[in-house]
């Protein structure tokens, strides 16, 4: 017997989810990319300032940064929502990940492309645009289906604050069903379809990309 | 600011309490879900493909579910089964099981990727089934999975934070029962970010000094 | 076409070039005189500082002193408004080196781009050249290095000797007044040299201007209007192909040419 009040309502916890993730990924990743050219130019203060604020971050648990959004910034003075909190949380978050992966693969650039690209006139602005960071994105892509994987993985720690995400609702349904297993059950495999499908995506991305261009 | 700090402060025994309950559960996780990861990398390498389906399975099944609906699982789906749990029991099935499945998965990577040359080699000096494991490919996994298996290490850190929910008292259970008593939000969660910060990167450092002694090894 | 044959000013003067590696001297000394529709070709043992000559004539390494004059001009310095020479700036040199074409040993393609995308990127960003004349031009430069097929294909699906073709017609792609080619061939399989020389062979007789440090004599001696030979960062002769492959006048030149016979 399928209880479909039950499974609309975890869907909708899942549109939560995958909302909020996606959202945090499209400010993160871009954020995460103006982080490590900071680093990478070594642009003075700022990049100390911004490879500090990547360590605190990536050693910080999604949990604990979510409360402390959550009640941290309102004793600033600010009021903010759930939503809001969440979807600053997990941005955050991700964007020191993103950072790195950004770095990794701008730092690691070939000599002999840059020496090409300057020995045609290109500047260092030029050069960047046109020739490093379109590699450094597509090597990027599976790192970052990876982050994405975890982002969702960790997405939870938004329900503690309140989001009525899939595991919020899960918790819900179990609470006022008495029965956990179905609504748990459900979650998890509503999850394992979401991780499986971005793990799936990432493999066929890498091998893409490998057959297009070689190893970037 | 400061005396918000100060504060907070006062509370240190709390703090402390916290810090410790989390590396006492890290720890024991790790020792016990490596023992366990090493039991469980041999179905996932076996030749048998049921075997290894199976072990597959369970593996990427534990690996795609997020870490606090399993806690929530253990600590609400068991008793509802008839296993009835102290949280603490709880926690720690849900860390090791998580984990286990991770540790697995990384040793399995190290082995799939090792010289073919290392397991004929012991096989010709006549060392076979765990004779084989512990005395020449385990090692060799370790090595060459370090890091990995270090920043394994501290996502289990981060991960224990999650155990708040079910009533763990850990780090960040505590430094939000502070926060909550005293309304110091903002100075209390940087104290924990602190904390975890210096947790983290003990791993880290940790990691990098093994991996640094192994090179001295590989390079003789 | 963008050579004026002998109007008298040579093209590229090099001059008294020294350049240092820590105690290393990889360049001691160094002239070289390239005139109008001429193939200079560099050669001599490794080590010998050849790789480093060009380099400094596309300002990718600079020299420790000497002058480098590209059509009368001084590169790398400039006149301020005192009359002074002063170092120039990076727009500058990125200017000259679009007007000094490199052909690299190891081609340097640009991965994520196709031939057409390696030939037209720089013309049409850092030239600001129309897009569809950078175009045209870009399928004629592909055709004449015999690649018009391979135009949509990245470098990971192209051979060696292809990739460098594409490398020369992405060179000749910023019309420069002179083309370097740093080793062409000395990355490639044997069977593959012989379509890059080819080409190469083509632009000599063409009339371009080149300074091609190499290893192949046998190009050296049909294409060169002078070779010069080069060791331990010195320049020991020079001449024409016929005088210095068949009479060498310095005993190093001599030993050198005994590998070759």
């Amino acid at each position: 017997m399928v209880d479909w009040g039950i499974i609309a309502n975890l869907l909708g916890g899942a549109v939560t989810t995958l909302w909020i993730s996606s959202v945090s990924i499209a400010v993160g990743a871009p954020l995460g990319l103006m982080l490590a050219m900071t680093r990478v130019w070594r642009v003075p203060v700022l990049s100390q300032a911004v490879a500090v604020f990547v360590s605190i971050i990536r050693a910080t648990p999604v949990i604990t940064l979510a409360l402390f959004v959550f009640f941290g910034i309102p004793a600033m003075g600010l009021t903010l929502s759930p939503t809001v909190a969440a979807l600053i949380t997990l941005s955050v978050n991700t964007s020191a990940f993103h950072a790195e992966i950004w770095r990794a693969s701008i730092m690691d650039f070939p000599q002999n492309q840059s020496e090409a690209a300057s020995a045609f006139g290109m500047t260092r602005l030029q050069a960047f645009r046109l020739i490093v960071l379109p590699q450094a994105w597509r090597a990027s892509l599976p790192p970052m289906v990876n982050e994405m994987t975890f982002l969702i993985k960790s997405s939870p720690a938004i329900a503690v604050i309140g989001v009525v995400d899939l595991t919020r609702t899960a918790s819900r349904i179990a609470a006022y069903t008495y029965d956990p297993l179905p609504p748990y059950i459900s979650a998890a495999i509503i999850y394992a379809v979401v991780v499986f499908s971005l793990v799936r995506a990432q493999r066929v991305i890498e091998r893409m990309i490998v057959r297009r261009y070689g190893v970037l | 600011m400061i005396d918000h700090f100060v504060r907070a402060l006062t509370q240190w025994p709390l703090f402390l309490d916290g810090f410790f309950n989390t590396v006492w559960l890290c720890v024991f996780t790790a020792v016990v879900s490596l023992f366990l990861a090493m039991l469980l990398v041999v179905p996932l390498m076996s030749r048998l493909l049921p075997v290894r389906a199976t072990a597959r399975l369970v593996v990427d099944s534990v690996r795609s579910v997020p870490f606090l609906l399993l806690a929530y699982m253990a600590y609400y789906c068991l008793p509802a089964i008839g296993i009835s749990l102290s949280s603490w029991a709880a926690a720690l099935i849900t860390l090791i099981v998580y984990n286990t499945a991770y540790f697995a998965e990384i040793l399995r990577g190290a082995w799939s990727h090792l010289p073919p040359q290392q397991e004929e080699g012991g096989r010709a000096f006549g060392f076979t089934g765990i004779k084989l494991f512990v005395h020449i490919i385990g090692p060799q996994l370790f090595i060459a999975a370090g890091p990995v298996l270090g920043n394994q290490l501290i996502q289990v850190i981060k991960d224990s934070a999650f155990l708040m929910v079910i009533t763990i008292p850990e780090l960040t259970f505590r430094v939000n029962q502070v926060q909550s008593i005293l309304f110091v939000p903002f100075e209390t969660f940087i104290i924990a970010g602190c904390l975890y910060w210096v947790l983290c990167n003990s791993v880290e450092w940790m990691v990098r000094r093994l991996d640094q002694m192994a090179e001295l090894r590989r390079a003789r | 076409m963008p050579d004026d044959k002998k109007n008298g000013t040579p093209v590229l003067q090099v001059r008294n070039l020294v350049k240092s590696f820590g105690d290393l001297r990889v360049l001691d000394n160094v002239s070289v005189t390239v005139d109008a529709g001429e193939t200079v070709c560099v050669v001599g043992p490794s080590g010998s500082g050849k790789s480093t000559l060009l380099r400094c004539i596309n300002l990718l390494e600079w020299p420790d002193s000497g002058e480098i004059i590209l059509r009368g001009e001084r590169i790398g310095f400039r006149k301020n408004n005192r009359s002074r020479e002063v170092r120039m700036n990076d727009s500058e040199m990125a200017h000259i080196r679009t007007r000094v074409g490199m052909v690299f040993q190891q081609f340097n393609l640009w991965p994520h781009l196709t031939a057409f995308g390696n030939v037209t990127v720089s013309p049409i960003h850092v030239l600001k050249r129309p897009k569809q004349e950078v175009e045209a031009e870009a399928d004629a430069l592909l055709e004449k290095v015999g690649l018009e097929d391979k135009r949509d294909e990245y470098p990971i699906r192209l051979s060696g000797g292809q990739q460098q073709r594409v490398a020369i017609a992405r060179a000749l792609a910023m019309h420069p007044d002179v083309l370097l080619f740093d080793e062409p061939t000395s990355s490639l399989d044997p069977e593959l040299v012989g379509e890059v020389l080819a080409v190469m062979k083509g632009l000599a007789d063409e009339g371009r201007t080149m300074v091609v440090v190499t290893h192949e004599m046998g190009f050296a001696r049909e294409a060169a209007g002078h070779v010069v030979f080069m060791d331990g960062g010195k320049v020991i002769e020079t001449g024409s192909p016929e005088e210095f492959f068949s009479n060498p006048k310095t005993g190093r030149a001599q030993q050198f040419l005994e590998r070759y016979r």
